[in-house]
């Protein structure tokens, strides 16, 4: 009951509640055939979506300026900075005419579309869909137009990035030791999630997803953006092998 | 970010609050201007971001109009009501949503959807609704509004440790929020209400707006055959007034104010220009047959029974095609065509209801004289075919 309470009051006020951790998630998939090829191939790196923010005791997501300006500035940087190190070539990713920055804002909106139903009909084993269950099948597509998108013409691949965070305040962690030691009900102390995916500009074809929806790392410190870009950037294709591939 | 009306309404725990007359209010005057706004602490820091965050994806969205006659219009509206300098920090979206609604950011970013536009009938309308949503922001409504859910919430979790009756103060604390919403959204009426004054409009105008609200919910729901409401109803978890509520103490304010000033009923439809007829198409496809035909009526009790609300008549009642309705809608649409009215697409909604009712000869001759104004209409291959044309192009197989 307090838990349907609880989900309801932060329903009603319209923000999301991270759900726990799913078991039996996968993680990631590389399309077949995909290469990263050091030295050639060039990345074009979609501004990336990050928010950065505290939760309340209620529950209530409670936005950040300060944190998330950092937060976009260091995984910025070391996004730039461990693509590099695999040999990624860095694409220009201009800003475009006004017609240019409004299709580019269609697909930054529609990439996570995509990226949710991978997760949850694909991902998450046991709400897999028919089409999704032979095996080595990892196919979704953004469409071809976006080839339309400025710069696309100049690169292989666009990588996009979604990281929110919501860290528990004082209040929050009471909470969650109160709730968890009188009741055994579990309520989340903070929200931690990311998720990364590199789209054919040719093509359209999402050719990479990683969403491990336990993210570490505290993207307001220099250190933890190392931690976090590496777990979004992990499974990269032709870094190290996925684990997605050796299950298929 | 504040809007005008709750538009998705739930009514999981119903409770009727007695809607409660303005006995002794007055408009509150209007405070000094102090400048545009800029955030002062970490909440509102973070509010603007969102805000700044949203603004960046609107401003590309393909729903935004951004005909400047148009933008231009309301703009000025906006400026009159609240004044030259209170103007100046609004950024101001007209989004094509046919529906009842407008909304205000903290940083100054204000929504008017077009199925406001064309439900006011006067500037003095539009005036009230703009200078509402003002008030939400000179009020730093969406910040106080913030900071009282999250001690809602706070309260509800810790109260909810309380066994047996920590579930009704749980839901005390949430309905507190819920009041409070309310309470911001009658201030902003009543903001609103000493702007409108200010701008020189009929104070009656907002009251108007909501007597008419409430009158086509009701129209759209009996048609659906559900009960009216009169605008009487507000949810355990409504965010805002009920309509009848807002309605009577508007109301009363503008009887205290004498309510006699300029109304500016035709500037508002020459300000729409060509806008009118889309954001009337707009609503046919709603499939909102009772609150469209109540919304028709309304129009033609100001002008009269045009030719261009026949023909939207017309394809109000083709487009439900219930028995009887094409006849009826053949109908409009031929007082229409004899009122002068020549858009082409009325002579497409009669040939089309005219076959639908088998008169085969006739509904076909109105098809071809469709086809020959717009012979490059999107379904014209269709069209050609029931006209009983033969295709435009070969469509033998290709080598």
């Amino acid at each position: 009951m307090i838990r349907i309470l609880v989900a309801a009051a932060i329903a009603v006020m319209g923000l999301a509640s991270a759900a726990l951790p799913a078991a039996a998630q996968e993680v990631a998939r590389v399309r077949d055939g995909v290469k990263i090829v050091p030295g050639q191939t060039r990345i074009m790196i979609i501004q990336p979506n990050i928010k950065v923010g505290s939760m309340s005791t209620g529950g209530l997501f409670e936005p950040n300026a300060e944190w998330t300006a950092t937060a976009r500035g260091l995984i910025d940087g070391q996004v730039r900075q461990q693509l590099g190190t695999m040999g990624v070539k860095l694409a220009e990713t201009p800003a475009g005419d006004e017609a240019g920055a409004a299709i580019a804002s269609q697909y930054r909106a529609l990439f996570p579309v995509v990226a949710k139903a991978v997760m949850e009909f694909q991902f998450f084993l046991g709400n897999r869909l028919p089409t999704k269950k032979r095996p080595g099948v990892f196919d979704y597509t953004l469409g071809k137009d976006i080839a339309r998108m400025p710069g696309a013409a100049d690169a292989d691949y666009a990588l996009f990035l979604f990281s929110e965070d919501a860290y528990g305040s004082a209040g929050r962690k009471a909470a969650q030791l109160l709730m968890a030691g009188l009741f055994g009900v579990a309520i989340a102390p903070g929200v931690h999630v990311g998720y990364a995916g590199l789209v054919d500009l040719k093509t359209g074809d999402l050719v990479w997803l990683n969403a491990d929806p336990q993210m570490g790392g505290d993207v307001r410190e220099a250190d933890g953006a190392v931690k976090r870009v590496g777990q979004l950037l992990a499974n990269f294709p032709g870094t190290a092998p996925a684990p997605a591939a050796t299950a298929k | 970010m504040r809007r005008i009306t709750s538009f998705a309404r739930r009514a999981l725990l119903a409770t009727t609050l007695v809607a409660t007359a303005a006995a002794g209010q007055t408009a509150p005057p209007i405070p000094a201007w102090g400048g545009a706004l800029q955030p002062q602490d970490r909440d509102e820091r973070g509010l603007w971001m969102m805000s700044s965050d949203d603004e960046a994806v609107l401003k590309d969205s393909r729903f935004l109009i951004t005909d400047k006659p148009l933008n231009d219009y309301v703009r000025g509206v906006l400026c009159r009501t609240v004044g030259a300098e209170r103007c100046g920090a609004v950024r101001l979206y007209i989004m094509r949503v046919p529906a009842f609604n407008a909304s205000m950011s903290p940083n100054g970013m204000m929504q008017l959807w077009s199925g406001a536009l064309l439900r006011m009938r006067t500037e003095a309308e539009l005036a009230a609704v703009l200078g509402h949503e003002f008030a939400h922001y000179e009020r730093r409504h969406s910040l106080a509004g913030f900071k009282q859910a999250r001690a809602a919430t706070d309260a509800a979790i810790w109260a909810s440790f309380i066994p047996i009756a920590g579930l009704a103060l749980s839901l005390g604390a949430l309905q507190g929020f819920f009041l409070y919403n309310q309470a911001q959204e009658k201030e902003a009426d009543l903001n609103g209400f000493s702007f409108v004054m200010q701008g020189g409009y009929r104070t009656g105008a907002f009251a108007d707006v909501w007597e008419r609200l409430i009158a086509e919910e009701d129209a759209g729901r009996v048609a659906r055959g559900q009960k009216a409401r009169g605008g009487r109803r507000s949810g355990f978890f409504a965010t805002h007034p009920a309509s009848a509520e807002r309605m009577t103490y508007l109301r009363a304010l503008a009887r205290q104010a004498g309510d006699t000033a300029d109304a500016s009923t035709a500037s508002h439809r020459a300000g729409l220009g060509p806008w009118y007829a889309r954001f009337l198409d707009d609503q046919l496809k709603l499939n909102d047959f009772g609150g469209t035909e109540w919304l028709l009526a309304d129009f033609a009790r100001t002008e009269g029974w045009t030719g261009a609300l026949l023909a939207a008549r017309g394809d109000l009642y083709r487009l439900r095609g219930q028995a009887g309705d094409m006849a009826q809608a053949a109908g409009f649409y031929r007082e229409a065509l004899a009122k002068g009215h020549d858009d082409p697409e009325t002579r497409r909604g009669l040939g089309l209801a005219l076959l639908r009712q088998g008169q085969q000869a006739e509904g076909q001759a109105m098809l071809k004289a469709y086809l020959d104004l717009r012979p490059d209409a999107n379904d014209a291959a269709m069209l050609r075919m029931m006209a009983g044309l033969p295709p435009k192009t070969a469509t033998g197989p290709t080598t």
